[in-house]
């Protein structure tokens, strides 16, 4: 019997995509749909074996309606999310525009200014979260001995178990470890701007300013909005900043939807509630994530490859 | 050829002011480094409060002395084989999607971009329970598994952009000489698109030996526990073992500084490739 070539072709495909529809049954698909189903049980750890029983929507109700959800809302969606992305952002484009300004090309300094981003950005979160509690640490911490020594302060202060700096504290670690990635982007994007523009707008008589904000700021909307998508949904899910550096607390106090998700797995060892957290999660991203499908995702790889 | 006459003096105060931006994002971006990197070695006994001063190695030594050595080991075993194992999956996948059409390649398209930003806390609760009952728990076929469907998507869309600029002519050529499209696979793309698997190898084994919440969730035996999980173990409830801490992270940081030098712009232009348009 012989196979015709069309056939051929088939099987090829088949056994060539197979181990990548595993992977995305195996390790995507499933465990989301799973992941619905103990969303309505009461399943704990204790009775992993026996699983759980239906409950209904009883566990999403209790989250929406528990007294932390306004407070993890909050931290999520305002500190975690919002504001680390804006300060990113913004200090990104500000390091791409400085490392751009003809100054500072002159002096030859792109170069080093990459070497320089690529520390902050090779270093694994673990690690980044590591130097700045050293930084900040009341006893040791370089930081709390300048303002100590310059006067600024009588006692240290211990950064990441204080009210008031608790959130500015992550958010600098988060910052300083994600913002290398924005600005280098940015920089690439601003290289492509043709320079005939700037001097054409700039024998029109505009301004610095004007410049910017209608040559250079339109030009590079499309990367900003890129990076902005993908850095909130990023964030949105971070689990390892805000656990590492102060273990949701004080208290709960920087509690955060990814944090509660694994306390409440793994410390109270209720994963019927936990994994509710995680749908409700997974609803507000597909929102984010069918913004970025519409405006980037499916048209960038096909376009691509046709 | 200027319009507008440049006052010489704002001039030098516009350049001093852009100079003094510079040194501050400089200092902001390699301070915290440096520092972990100076107390590496220095003499920071959790006994002493005192740091007084002097170079020493006696942190690193410590930190070996104290089993620091398995938690290396474990990284790069899992780290190594998940990426070895993505990218060969990957060179396949990719392969079929920049050479055929068939039913259902929006799909994997789709999946391959969501898998990319795939929220994995959200997973963590249905793979534990998998694995508990499975009894890959604490074990490292586990985590190597994971891993591998962690960074599987990236991958292929590295090599997907890679493969493209390869001329479809070259497996033409071959297939009409008898070859089968693996033997074109592994004869003629892979020695071309080296470099492209080189990158996303490199990429995924990155991703994978920073990766801390999977590894938290999955290994609990300290002897299987990876470079992320064994950090933690110098913070003690009371006091940190700080000396240690710093020459820890700086072993775990320099193989990843010295990958990501050739990787940088790569990266970049494969992130942002379809805005920059």
């Amino acid at each position: 019997m012989t196979i015709s070539p069309k056939m051929r072709t088939r099987m090829t495909i088949f056994w060539m995509l197979l181990p990548t529809f595993l992977i995305l049954i195996g390790f995507y698909l499933f465990p989301t749909l799973y992941n619905l189903e103990l969303s309505f049980t009461d399943i704990t750890l204790l009775k992993l074996k026996k699983g759980g029983d239906f409950v209904g929507a009883t566990n999403y109700s209790e989250f929406l309606t528990s007294s932390t959800f306004r407070d993890i809302a909050i931290n999520t969606v305002f500190w975690l999310t919002a504001i680390s992305v804006t300060v990113r952002i913004v200090l990104g484009l500000l390091f791409a525009l400085l490392l751009n300004s003809k100054f500072l090309k002159s002096m030859r300094l792109t170069t080093i200014a990459r070497l320089m981003l690529l520390v902050p950005w090779a270093t694994p979160p673990v690690v980044a979260v590591i130097a700045w509690r050293w930084l900040l640490d009341p006893t040791y911490g370089p930081i709390n001995s300048w303002l100590l020594s310059s006067g600024l302060i009588s006692d240290p202060i211990a950064f990441t178990a204080t009210l008031s700096t608790v959130w500015p504290a992550i958010i600098t670690i988060i910052v300083w470890n994600t913002t290398p990635l924005i600005g280098v982007s940015l920089l690439a994007a601003l290289q492509t701007i043709p320079e005939d523009l700037n001097e054409a707008a700039a024998i029109d008589g505009a301004t610095r300013w004007q410049q910017f904000r209608f040559i250079t700021l339109p030009y590079l909307m499309p990367t900003i909005s890129v990076l902005t998508l993908m850095s909130v949904i990023w964030t949105f899910n971070n689990f390892v900043y805000v656990w590492l550096t102060t273990g949701a607390g004080p208290g709960t106090f920087t509690n955060v939807l990814a944090t509660e998700v694994y306390m409440k797995a793994f410390i109270d060892l209720r994963i019927g509630y936990s994994a509710a957290i995680g749908v409700t999660m997974a609803v507000v991203m597909a929102f984010f994530g069918a913004m970025y499908f519409r405006y980037f995702g499916l048209t960038d790889m096909q376009d691509k490859v046709g | 050829m200027r319009t507008r006459s440049v006052n010489p003096v704002a001039n030098i105060i516009e350049n001093g002011a852009l100079l003094i931006a510079f040194v501050v994002f400089a200092v902001f971006l390699l301070g915290p480094a440096f520092y972990v990197f100076k107390g590496s070695f220095e003499n920071l006994s959790v006994s002493l409060i005192s740091s007084d001063g002097g170079w020493t190695l006696n942190n690193y030594i410590s930190l070996f002395q104290s089993g620091y050595f398995i938690y290396v080991v474990n990284s790069l075993v899992v780290c190594i084989t998940a990426t070895a194992m993505a990218c060969t999956i990957s060179l396949f996948c990719a392969y079929c999607l920049s050479r055929f059409r068939f039913k259902g390649r929006g799909f994997v398209f789709a999946a391959i971009m969501g898998g990319q930003f795939f929220p994995w806390i959200i997973l963590v609760n249905p793979i534990f329970i998998v694995f508990a009952r499975s009894g890959l728990i604490n074990s490292q076929i586990g985590l190597i598994l994971c891993y591998t469907a962690f960074i599987t998507p990236f991958t292929i869309y590295l090599m997907v952009g890679y493969l493209t600029t390869i001329p479809k002519s070259l497996d033409e050529a071959a297939i009409v000489d008898g070859a089968s499209r693996f033997t074109v696979v592994t004869k003629i793309i892979l020695p071309i698109m080296w470099p492209g698997m080189v990158a996303a190898g490199t990429f995924g084994f990155l991703q994978s030996w920073s990766e801390y919440l999977l590894a938290l969730a999955l290994i609990t035996d300290n002897a299987k526990k990876t470079i992320p999980l064994g950090l933690y173990q110098y913070f003690g409830d009371v006091q940190v073992d700080w000396g240690a801490v710093m020459a820890g992270s700086v072993v775990a940081t320099v193989p990843t500084l010295l990958l990501f030098l050739p990787l940088q712009r790569k990266l970049v232009s494969g992130l942002t490739a379809g805005a920059t348009k």
